[in-house]
């Protein structure tokens, strides 16, 4: 476990009522969103019988095994145990909760107390996820670490890219772009996006 | 609260089914407290929602890997612990 | 001496399909090929004749030397019934896990929402559940739940009541109210074969009585129920199935899969299993 925020997902591309898997520092976990709006980071295994609950649903403020319907409360606290619908579930069935956080558009999954905030990403908007068959190499790529996250510009545009590593040498980037570049720009920068992913996958074959 | 005393039979020499078993309380919320054990028999105390009980039993009668339970016999008491 | 896996009798191929061309498949991690030799059907393996018969409109086979024989199912010979094969899905799990989820009626609601289930009808009342050690079978009776659609033949909504039987590791048999016919019970079966220990084919056969559904129709009705299964079976963590449960928490909704589970463990049948909780 290290004490830093990973990104796991720009904020946009997690609307309420969804679930998603993602992984942080190798463990498996379930990103979802209440209807409120509200992000939760759990391990993504129902404890019932081992379900992933990234497969799950969300309803209300509460998230659901798709198996067995088993919901869990944002604490992590099971709730309601559908075959048994008369038994109040105790507070000692409950998923494993992570730290999320959500800033500058970015959501972050700590799994252990990090020592420092998420980098600041003033100035910048998100552009897109890409996730990568291979290592990313920043300067392969002209960007250089500021700040926390690998800057630089792509399709002349300025962008911030977060690493999210993932196992056997894959990763996630999640790119940020200048909030003032226009719409065009934005478009030749995504473009630039996915450049930058076939050339560290071609580099790696 | 409902209590039921478990009288557990089977293979329970391992050293690992009372670790287990008091894990697989602590798992469900449940209170309980072993009374008695020996390779062949382990006699506890269980209580908490019936539905839980069951669920207790569920997991104890398959247990770890090298414990066998070949029967779990359930009785209610009473709060003052009396049949 | 004996080894309980490979003295199983395992389901290879569906005698229906099998064509002049034979069929290359695996049992327990071995190649093994399935083969007509003028009129009769042989199954091998490295050069070596496994036993093999035909019955439930399947090819079995023993890898080992089988110590009983293929378990019986009475209502296949019963007059009136129609017979399914329902043909092959293959899922990236356990074979094991695919029995137990057979064997699993409080997913319905979820899984097959508004066919075999629906909310807020969830709560899985007690049943009974025994070894029959006479026949070394498990068996859970009296087992009810609410359907919006219990079989392709059923109009409505019903409380249908289920039998479930496993007579071997790796096959179920389900007994389930047959709406055409008080009385009698519709047979489901899944036939599971195991490719290596965390990769299946599950072959479903039924015996029903139903004279009006199209084939076609009654194939694809149990098919769609597998393929929802199927997400769930590729999905579950670990891979293989818990027979220490030390990381789950069984409720006595779940009681038929954990007398599964014991049956498995005490008769040592272990492939695709996990010993210990992790």
């Amino acid at each position: 476990m290290l004490p830093y925020w990973t990104p796991v997902a720009l904020s946009r591309d997690l609307a309420p009522l969804v679930v998603m898997p993602v992984v942080v520092d190798g463990a498996e976990l379930a990103l979802w969103r209440s209807a409120s709006g509200r992000i939760a980071a759990w391990a993504d295994r129902c404890p019932h019988r081992g379900m992933r609950l990234s497969h799950g649903f969300v309803r209300g403020e509460a998230l659901s095994c798709i198996y067995h319907g088993w919901s869990y409360a944002q604490s992590g606290q099971c709730q309601r145990i559908p075959a048994h619908p008369d038994l109040e579930p105790p507070e000692a069935i409950r998923v494993p909760v992570h730290r999320a956080m959500e800033s500058g558009g970015v959501i972050w999954v700590a799994l252990a107390e990090p020592a420092a905030l998420p980098p600041a990403l003033a100035g910048l908007v998100p552009l897109r996820s890409v996730t990568l068959d291979a290592p990313f190499d920043p300067a392969a790529a002209g960007l250089a670490e500021s700040g926390g996250a690998w800057r630089g510009t792509l399709a002349g545009v300025a962008v911030a890219v977060l690493v999210q590593p993932l196992p056997e040498n894959r990763c996630v980037l999640h790119v940020l772009a200048d909030g003032a570049a226009t719409p065009a720009a934005l478009v030749d920068a995504s473009r630039g996006v996915e450049t930058l992913r076939r050339q560290a996958e071609e580099a790696l074959a | 609260m409902p209590v039921e005393r478990f009288i557990i039979r089977g293979d329970l020499a391992a050293a690992t089914f009372l670790p287990w078993v008091a894990r697989h309380l602590l798992r469900l919320g449940l209170r309980g407290e072993t009374q008695r054990s020996d390779a062949l028999c382990v006699e506890m105390l269980v209580e908490g929602p019936a539905d839980l009980i069951d669920a207790m039993e569920m997991g104890v009668s398959l247990g770890p890997i090298e414990a066998w339970v070949e029967t779990i016999e359930r009785l209610p008491l009473n709060r003052c612990g009396s049949a | 001496m004996t080894d309980p896996i490979r003295d199983e009798w395992y389901p290879v191929a569906l005698v229906s399909q099998l064509g002049p061309e034979g069929r290359d498949t695996r049992l327990l991690g071995e190649p093994v090929r399935v083969a007509w030799h003028g009129g009769a059907i042989t199954v091998t393996s490295g050069g070596r004749s496994l036993p093999s018969q035909q019955r439930y409109g399947h090819v079995w086979a023993c890898p080992g030397t089988p110590q009983r024989p293929l378990f019986d199912i009475p209502e296949a010979d019963q007059p009136g019934r129609r017979l399914v094969d329902v043909g092959l899905v293959r899922v990236k799990c356990s074979p094991l896990r695919a029995v137990e989820n057979f064997l699993d009626i409080a997913h319905f609601p979820f899984v097959h929402t508004d066919i075999l289930g629906a909310e807020p009808h969830t709560e899985v009342g007690r049943y009974d559940v025994a070894i029959r050690e006479e026949v070394d079978e498990v068996w859970a009776t009296k087992v009810h739940f609410y359907q919006p659609q219990a079989a392709k033949s059923a109009a409505g909504g019903i409380t249908t009541e289920y039998m479930y039987r496993v007579p071997a590791p790796t096959v179920s048999i389900l007994y389930k109210t047959c709406p055409p016919r008080p009385g009698e019970w519709d047979v489901i079966t899944l036939f599971v074969q195991p490719l290596d220990e965390e990769l299946c084919e599950v072959w479903p056969w039924m015996a029903l009585f139903d004279d009006d559904t199209p084939m076609t129709d009654l194939i694809h009705f149990q098919q769609t129920i597998f393929l929802q299964d199927r997400s769930i079976l590729e999905n579950q963590l670990p891979h293989r199935l818990p027979l220490d449960p030390g990381l789950e928490i069984p409720t006595r909704a779940d009681l038929t899969s954990v007398a599964y589970r014991r049956w498995l463990k005490r008769r040592g049948y272990t492939y695709g299993a996990q010993l210990v909780a992790a």
